[in-house]
């Protein structure tokens, strides 16, 4: 098992040197970047197979249970279609003018995707609270250059909020963490500092005074890295601004990454803070995040935006399963993280593809995709209609478990808010997506650009969330893995 | 350690009134040299090893030396080297920052009394709290990324004085963390000079909606 771990952390820094340093031409970079993923790919189906979800694996260093191994699935899962689909996304970025296709352009974006990924890797498999945090701030900046990739004017904007907004958000998230170290040293001693699974099995003998300090210092930081609302301001420039390859993979990847690591801290937070501190606090901010991404959805007109203001409402539904916090809305919220990821990353991938096709990214310009595009159209269609939830995709049955649990528990007011907003977010949805699916083409594309790749690949994204989302209680692994995963996080 | 708190406190003070980019990265170093020894006092008073000597001569080595040299190598690009807000703006930053102190005091009198050391742990949350005012109330970029550097400074010595040091691992790893921030800040800050022709953070206002 060790061997696996530390093979996956050594290929993707060891592709990113080779595509910057090796003098490799477009081709053999594809090449590379496409068969490291898939090297890695084959590692993390390793650890997964050899790993028995009920007994986590530790080392002194790594720590692998259901709950990373859940989120390994989901990162591993877009590194692999991000991979696959780099090459036609970026020939037609360059068909298009929009990146000059010069070795060392192609060469950089994937030694920072490599790079991204490997963070993100680091994130889950780290033991230690403090290394944790460590690389949660190196996804940040590896993200940026991801996002300010072009250095056209708007990206180096949308950059600079960016990495200004997050880099102090994570500070505050430091300053939780030492202050639970100061709890740990004060309960217990300063001996294997910060370690998850001495504190997890220590949790209740931290003093509450500090942990409610903690906790909330760590809700802040962590909810400025998911998106969560008042935090969220950089939030769609971001995503809008990067290429859309890394959007995806910023909105599904790396969110689920913050989300993580919040969920490890409120293990150990709550059993001495208290659910209900948390609990009422992080109802009110979701439904406050999707309350504010919903005005911007119904009168967007940039179709990358509408798309990050759908994952601020995502982000909303998702923390509020967490601040319902019982067996079942945590179960919920963990097949919510996996279909909203695979199902934004088509998005966000379609919406590229898109904006190559239409040279614009004014929604209210774009017409008649059914008739002109219609491979395009119809991923459009089928992501969007599993965006806002409806069946049979994955996410109609996580919302829905999410919000039945709220009114279970008696979160009346925020469940019926919540229902009040979703609404708001699919006439807005639809009513964008429909026109630039139907009515009278004004604008000629320059043809159905989706690669002969890409179909394949973001058909199986789709149908994964329709198979787990409506199937996992009839998977018995996966089944296994999430009961094992909703109780490492307690509930 | 009285020495370090006040001549800590005068530093933090002076960065709120330094309109000149040069001076402000100085001024940077300064406070991160105080840092240093504020380091190295606690290190040794704890007995000596590398744990007690590596926090305090990685500090001089990344905020010392690296980063005030990283900062003023783009100022030298500049073509204008000052601050741009009003001198109202400024003096209002002094006040906000004294009422950060007094909170400062305050919150930890009442969270944590007869702590030893109170007036270091008062000092570091007036830096936390200096930070995030010079981020907000100054629109240049190396203004900002000063004020970011200020506030993970207090809570990098807050970390110290609450916590004597994390381990070793982990202090390597925040230090790596704000190296590679801090070359990030620089190449941003070098490309909205190119593209931008200025380095003001209110000509970023593109992106709405």
């Amino acid at each position: 098992m060790l061997e696996l771990i530390i093979a996956l952390l050594c290929l993707p820094p060891l592709c990113a040197v080779l595509a910057l340093k090796g003098n490799f031409d477009n081709e053999k970079l594809h090449w590379l970047h496409r068969l490291t993923a898939t090297g890695v790919g084959l590692l993390v189906a390793g650890i997964l197979y050899k790993l028995n979800p009920a007994h986590p694996f530790e080392s002194e260093y790594f720590y692998i249970d259901a709950l990373s191994a859940w989120m390994l699935m989901i990162i591993t899962t877009l590194y692999l279609a991000a991979s696959w689909t780099a090459r036609s996304y970026l020939t037609r970025e360059e068909i298009c003018g929009v990146l000059k296709g010069e070795r060392l352009q192609t060469g950089r974006y994937f030694a920072l995707m490599q790079l991204f990924v490997w963070t993100m890797f680091i994130v889950l498999l780290v033991k230690n609270l403090g290394l944790m945090w460590v690389a949660i701030e190196a996804t940040t900046l590896i993200s940026a250059l991801l996002i300010s990739f072009k250095f056209t004017r708007n990206a180096l904007e949308a950059t600079w909020k960016y990495v200004m907004v997050c880099t102090v958000g994570i500070c505050l998230a430091l300053l939780g963490t030492l202050i639970l170290y100061y709890a740990q040293i004060t309960a217990m001693g300063s001996e294997r500092a910060l370690s998850w699974l001495y504190l997890h099995r220590h949790a209740i003998i931290l003093d509450p005074a500090l942990t409610k300090l903690a906790l909330m210092f760590i809700l802040i930081g962590y909810g400025t890295k998911i998106g969560m609302a008042p935090m969220h301001t950089w939030l769609p420039d971001a995503y809008a601004e990067a290429p859309s390859l890394t959007s995806g993979m910023l909105s599904g990847a790396l969110c689920t990454c913050a989300l993580y690591v919040m969920m490890r801290n409120l293990v150990i937070l709550l059993p001495t803070a208290g659910a209900e501190l948390m609990g009422s606090m992080v109802l009110f901010f979701a439904v406050l995040t999707v309350a504010i991404a919903v005005p911007f959805v119904v009168v967007q007109r940039d179709v990358k935006r509408i798309l990050a203001y759908s994952s601020m409402e995502n982000i909303g539904i998702m923390m509020a399963g967490v601040g319902v916090f019982t067996a079942f809305s945590l179960k919920a919220v963990l097949l919510h993280m996996y279909s909203h990821a695979m199902i934004k990353f088509v998005l966000f991938y379609i919406a590229g593809t898109i904006i190559q096709e239409y040279q614009t990214r004014n929604m209210m310009r774009i017409h008649g995709m059914m008739h002109d595009v219609p491979h395009t159209a119809t991923f459009w269609l089928a992501g969007m209609l599993g965006i806002l939830g409806l069946p049979p995709m994955g996410l109609f049955f996580s919302k829905f478990y999410i919000l039945t649990d709220m009114f279970r528990q008696g979160h009346w007011v925020a469940g019926g808010l919540l229902i009040l907003l979703l609404t708001g977010v699919l006439i807005g949805i639809l009513y964008h997506g429909m026109r630039m699916l139907c009515d009278i083409p004004k604008r000629k594309p320059l043809g159905d650009l989706l690669g002969k790749i890409d179909v394949p690949v973001l058909a199986v994204l789709l149908l994964l969330t329709c198979i787990v989302g409506a199937g996992f209680e009839q998977i018995p692994w996966i089944n296994n893995l999430l009961n094992n995963a909703v109780k490492v996080i307690g509930g | 350690m009285e020495y370090i708190v006040v001549a800590l406190m005068f530093v933090v003070f002076l960065q709120t009134r330094i309109m000149d980019l040069r001076r402000a990265v100085y001024c940077l170093g300064v406070q991160s040299a105080i840092i240093a020894a504020a380091c190295l006092v606690i290190g040794m008073s704890h007995g000596g090893g590398l744990h007690a000597f590596l926090p305090g001569v990685l500090t001089i080595a990344v905020k010392v030396i690296f980063i005030p040299y990283a900062i003023l190598k783009v100022v030298h690009n500049l073509q204008d080297e000052n601050e741009i807000v009003s001198d109202i703006n400024v003096n209002y930053s002094t006040a906000v920052a004294a009422c950060a102190m007094a909170l400062s005091y305050m919150v930890f009198d009442s969270l944590l009394p007869h702590f030893e050391g109170r007036d270091i742990l008062a000092s570091s949350l007036f830096m936390i709290m200096t930070g995030l005012i010079l981020i907000v109330m100054r629109s240049r970029a190396i203004m900002q990324m000063i004020g970011l550097i200020t506030l993970e400074n207090g809570i990098y010595l807050f970390g110290l004085v609450m916590t004597e040091g994390l381990p070793i691992i982990i202090e390597l790893g925040v230090f790596l963390d704000v190296l590679i921030a801090v070359v990030i800040l620089v190449i941003l800050t070098s490309r909205l000079r190119i593209s931008f022709k200025t380095t003001d953070t209110n000509e970023l206002n593109k992106l709405k909606g």
